[in-house]
């Protein structure tokens, strides 16, 4: 009888595991399963519904088998609570939606059906543990997962030069970044002798910075490796490039889930791993939100693409969302986390107008004349940009005031009234979309019509937008810290 | 907007909501009919803006008879209050005093007219009137809020609607001016926000904080927002919020050197738009400037203080510089448009003065400027409409040709004008007075008095270009104006006439809660 008890405890914890990783198990799974059959695969709808319906399941399971107490698993590698609950729900809305958004990419240009669907999948199993990770290396597998499927997914257009260079481009910069990550992780590890996050607060609240000021260095080189992640500045210079270069619902996706991901990873590791050590951190995001917000909003000025033009808006977002992590609070991260929330789908709403519209979508002179073409879409694309500007009653507002909150919560006033000045600068590059849709005559022939998944998603986009600025608090009241 | 009621328990009335709201229905209501019946159109959209005008002539007969419950700084009636978003403390909070009461009169005529006067506008029809029901909900909205993250939500939507109706509907240069009013009313209302968040987090954040405007007034005021709280550039919590509210309201009234959006967005916009803008939304700026700011800021607001000195200086050259540049425009509507920069500096002198007489005559002088300002945009769209050009120095002898709106419009011309008997004579007259007897302001009293000799060099000037003289052949076939011209501009210039001889009826509605405001701003202790 003891005997049986000790091996089954032996073998238990890893089975009893699995339930903590159910969503990850079914991205997995499909994406297996989509390789598998992908030659088979004749017509694309198949790969399109297996696809969404791994995203709604792995939502649904995420939440269902959601444990009523952070649970840790793997021996510490994992853990499971209202904080990765969250973004595991949110990167599965984004999976689903980007699928749908691709609709047209894949039926109208050469792409393996089935790879594509499964890069997606894959990559966004690396997103949700990077969520979920309570251990450098698990964050460090996950962030890499992620990335090397998103780098394939860039170039996965083989005879687009643009998408090749990108994804060169990408890759190069990643590889840099994830070498900071990792001598970021050796270093940390050197000089607290763990790699869990509860070891090095321990390590940490014994020994901090006052008395040993080489953990600078550590210290600065995993913020630097996840600053790479969201693409905030100084670490921003592919997202443009990679943007424009990929087809624009794989641009979606970086720019809406990779975000969301490096977010969640940014946000544990200063709360939870550095989380003694506010003040210095406190003041490398200070400095990494400052010159985001301040670039990414001049840069996107003067760009007539429309896909450089989010990148650049997203990255003055990557910037407002880490305000909230200055103060160091769970209600600073509970504001990041709101942020990332509305952030991901407005942004994935305007990325599906762009689509929506094909090839006259990525160029801004093209918007000329939309509203009387096509009045819907173009009321859709004004909800989003409104969104992006942060003006109420949309989404965006809400997110905003939490965000500007938090920064003045943290005493950081100066920053607050930048990020404000800032999105009055961000205004005019989306009213400039306005003005062109609005109030010029179409020079062109209206758009062809929009496949209905398409739609289906920009709806679902607009929804979440409207409803989260009327009533925010019933989409983001599960928006809780680690 | 869901929840139920916070506090109070029982009924509570629905008026200020169903005043708010009724144009949304409107809007709703115009949204779902289709293009092609514009007739259908400008119907729903008269009787979605005349149901509000008669609750608003309603409730202010009733302010005007004292009855309902007592006036005063917390003395507000019609009261509705429910829980919106509660994690934040943030309330559907509405309330109308004696200050409110007019202005929403104004504001509810202003937008009936512009129906009327839009009546011609065949341009995308259905979006037009959409657009400005809901830009009457936004204006009504912000008049009525005394929960401040209301109020701006309310704020923040008006700015869309008058940047399309402006960017779509305007003349030549409308995607330029469009696009500066939005810059320009977003970067004040910004830093708003900034002062908003942090008045919020000072008065108690998530755990206890409140975004009730009249309970942060009295907070601030008992000095229980200082402790501890962040200071900016050396200047200490209550003075660096009070200048960023400042600011933000200070755009819109605007003030010299804010201003030089109002030029081009009047220029450019539509002329029931032009009647809008000069009528009401400028006078948000001011009615925020009382409602929230000065409130929040009682230590600076002592007699005599480098603000108060600062804001009637601010006033004052508004005054003067809007009168003179005035003076230089050729272009009619350009012309209108600096005198309303100067007419709105009198209300800031008003305020600065700091006293009974001065706050006064600035609330009223909100309305009569907002009766005249709007005649006189009309008067120009009038003219506009037959010849289509604005150049002052091209018309004359129109009053031979066109007598009945020669008449209509020396009326709105000599009542922005200031002469006695006519509204705004009263008004300048007490603001005047006020800022005279006040200390601090009797020089800047002395100084303004030039913009108002200039006011009347400019406006006569105006009509003996226009109307007087010889007809200037090209126009010999111009028509006389006609019944709906008409029907627009007779109830401002009864406005006028009537509160002009009987100021008693506009002051005696405001008296009682401007005092109360006085005392609050110039009292010390709670």
């Amino acid at each position: 009888m003891i005997g049986t008890v000790v091996t089954q405890k032996a073998s238990g914890p890893v089975l009893d595991d699995l339930v903590l990783v159910v969503p990850e198990l079914i991205f997995v799974g499909t994406a297996l399963l989509l390789i598998l059959i992908a030659r088979r695969i004749r017509k694309t709808p198949v790969a399109i519904v297996l696809t969404v319906a791994a995203a709604v399941a792995a939502a649904l399971s995420a939440v269902w088998f959601a444990p009523a107490e952070p649970t840790t698993g793997f021996a510490g590698m994992i853990t499971v609570d209202g904080y990765a609950t969250f973004f595991r729900v949110l990167i599965a809305a984004t999976v689903g939606m980007t699928t749908l958004l691709s609709v047209r990419s894949i039926v109208g240009e050469e792409v393996p059906r089935g790879d594509y669907h499964a890069l997606l999948l894959l990559a966004a199993t690396g997103m949700m543990f990077s969520a979920s990770a309570i251990d450098l290396l698990t964050l460090y597998l996950g962030l890499e997962l992620t990335t090397l499927c998103a780098i394939v997914l860039v170039g996965i257009k083989v005879d687009r030069p643009l998408a090749n260079e990108a994804a060169i481009k990408y890759f190069l910069l990643a590889s840099f970044a994830s070498a900071l990550l990792l001598y970021g992780i050796a270093l940390t590890y050197g000089a607290t002798g763990a790699t869990d996050f509860a070891g090095i607060a321990a390590a940490l609240s014994k020994e901090g910075l006052a008395s040993a000021p080489f953990l600078l260095v550590p210290l600065g080189l995993v913020t630097a490796g996840l600053a790479f992640k969201i693409a905030a500045v100084p670490f921003h210079a592919w997202a443009p490039d990679a943007y424009q270069g990929a087809s624009a619902p794989v641009a979606a996706f970086l720019a809406a889930g990779s975000k969301a991901a490096g977010l969640a990873a940014l946000g544990r590791v200063c709360l939870v791993a550095f989380g003694s050590e506010t003040e210095v951190l406190s003041l490398l995001l200070a400095g990494l939100a400052a010159l985001s917000i301040i670039a990414g909003s001049v840069l996107a000025l003067s760009q007539t693409d429309m896909k450089r033009l989010l990148a650049y808006s997203s990255i003055a977002h990557a910037g407002y969302a880490v305000l909230g992590l200055l103060a160091g609070t769970g209600e600073g991260v509970s504001a990041m986390m709101t942020y990332a929330f509305f952030y991901v789908f407005m942004t994935l709403g305007a990325f599906g107008v762009v689509i929506a519209l094909g090839k006259r979508g990525e160029e801004l002179d093209r918007y000329q004349g939309l509203a009387s073409q096509r009045p819907g879409m173009a009321a859709l694309m004004l909800l989003f940009l409104l969104s992006l500007t942060g003006i109420p009653p949309t989404a965006g507002f809400a997110a905003k005031f939490v965000i500007i909150q938090s920064a003045v919560r943290a005493d950081h006033i100066a920053l607050a009234i930048l990020a404000v000045v800032c999105s009055v600068i961000s205004a005019f590059i989306y009213m400039r979309v306005v003005v062109l849709m609005y109030m010029k005559d179409p020079q062109e022939a209206a758009p062809s019509r929009v496949p209905i998944a398409v739609t289906v998603a920009i709806a679902l986009a607009a929804l979440v937008t409207l409803v989260g600025g009327i009533s925010p608090g019933s989409l983001t009241a599960w928006a809780v810290s680690p | 907007m869901q929840g139920g009621p916070v506090s109070g328990g029982g009924a509570q009335p629905i008026y200020l909501t169903l005043l708010t709201f009724a144009p949304l229905l409107g809007m709703l209501a115009i949204l779902c009919i289709p293009k092609a019946k514009k007739e259908v159109i400008r119907t729903v959209a008269a009787a979605a803006t005349l149901l509000p005008l008669v609750i608003s002539i309603f409730l202010y007969v009733q302010d005007w008879n004292g009855t309902g419950p007592s006036h005063g700084q917390a003395g507000m009636r019609f009261v509705e209050k429910h829980g919106w978003i509660d994690s934040f403390h943030i309330e559907y909070f509405l309330g109308m005093d004696g200050i409110s009461a007019p202005i929403i009169l104004l504001s509810c005529l202003l937008f009936f007219i512009a129906v009327f006067s839009s009546w011609t506008i065949n341009k995308g029809v259905k979006g037009y009137f959409a657009l400005l029901c809901l830009l009457e909900v936004g204006v009504n909205g912000c008049f009525l809020s005394l929960d401040f993250f209301l109020f701006y939500v309310f704020w923040e939507l008006m700015l869309l609607p008058m940047y399309f109706l402006i960017g779509i509907w305007g003349g030549p240069r409308r995607e330029y001016a469009a696009i500066k009013f939005f810059l320009y009313t977003l970067a004040g209302s910004v830093l708003m926000l900034v002062a908003l968040v942090a008045i919020y987090l000072q008065s108690g954040g998530l755990e206890s904080g409140t975004f009730n405007i009249l309970q942060l007034q009295e907070l601030m005021k008992s000095g229980a927002l200082q402790e501890g709280a962040p200071s900016l550039l050396g200047m200490d919590f209550q003075t660096w919020t009070f200048w960023f509210l400042f600011l933000g309201f200070a755009v819109k009234i605007p003030i010299v050197p804010l201003h030089t959006w109002l030029p081009d967005a009047h220029v450019e916009a539509p002329t029931a738009i032009s009647v809008i803008l000069a009528g009401i939304l400028l006078k948000l700026g001011a009615y925020g400037m009382m409602r929230i700011n000065f409130p929040l800021g009682t230590a600076l607001m002592e007699p005599g203080s480098g603000t108060t000195i600062a804001i009637g200086v601010i006033g004052m050259v508004s005054i003067v510089y809007g009168a003179f540049v005035a003076m230089a425009q050729t272009d009619f509507k350009r012309l209108v448009a600096y005198s309303s920069v100067s007419h709105m500096g009198f209300v800031i002198l008003g305020f600065a003065a700091l006293n009974d007489m001065g706050m006064n005559g600035a609330a009223a002088q909100l309305f009569n400027h907002g009766t005249s300002s709007a005649m006189m945009f009309l008067i120009v769209g009038v003219v506009y409409d037959r010849v289509h050009h604005r150049n002052l120095n091209d018309f004359g002898g129109l009053g031979l040709k066109m007598p009945y709106y020669s008449g209509l419009a020396t009326v709105g011309l000599f009542a922005a004008l200031g002469l006695p008997g006519l509204a705004n004579f009263v008004s300048e007259i007490m603001i005047l007075i006020g800022a005279f007897n006040a200390p601090h302001t009797q020089w800047m009293a002395v100084v303004s008095v030039i913009g108002i000799v200039i006011g009347a060099a400019y406006i006569l000037w105006t009509i003996q270009r226009v109307f007087l003289g010889k007809l200037n052949p090209k126009y010999e076939e111009i028509t006389d104006i006609d019944g709906r011209e008409a029907f627009c501009q007779i109830p401002f210039a009864a406005l006028c006439v009537l509160f002009g001889v009987a100021p008693f009826l506009l002051l005696d509605v405001f008296r009682d809660s401007i005092k109360s405001l006085v005392t609050f701003l110039t009292v010390a202790g709670g």
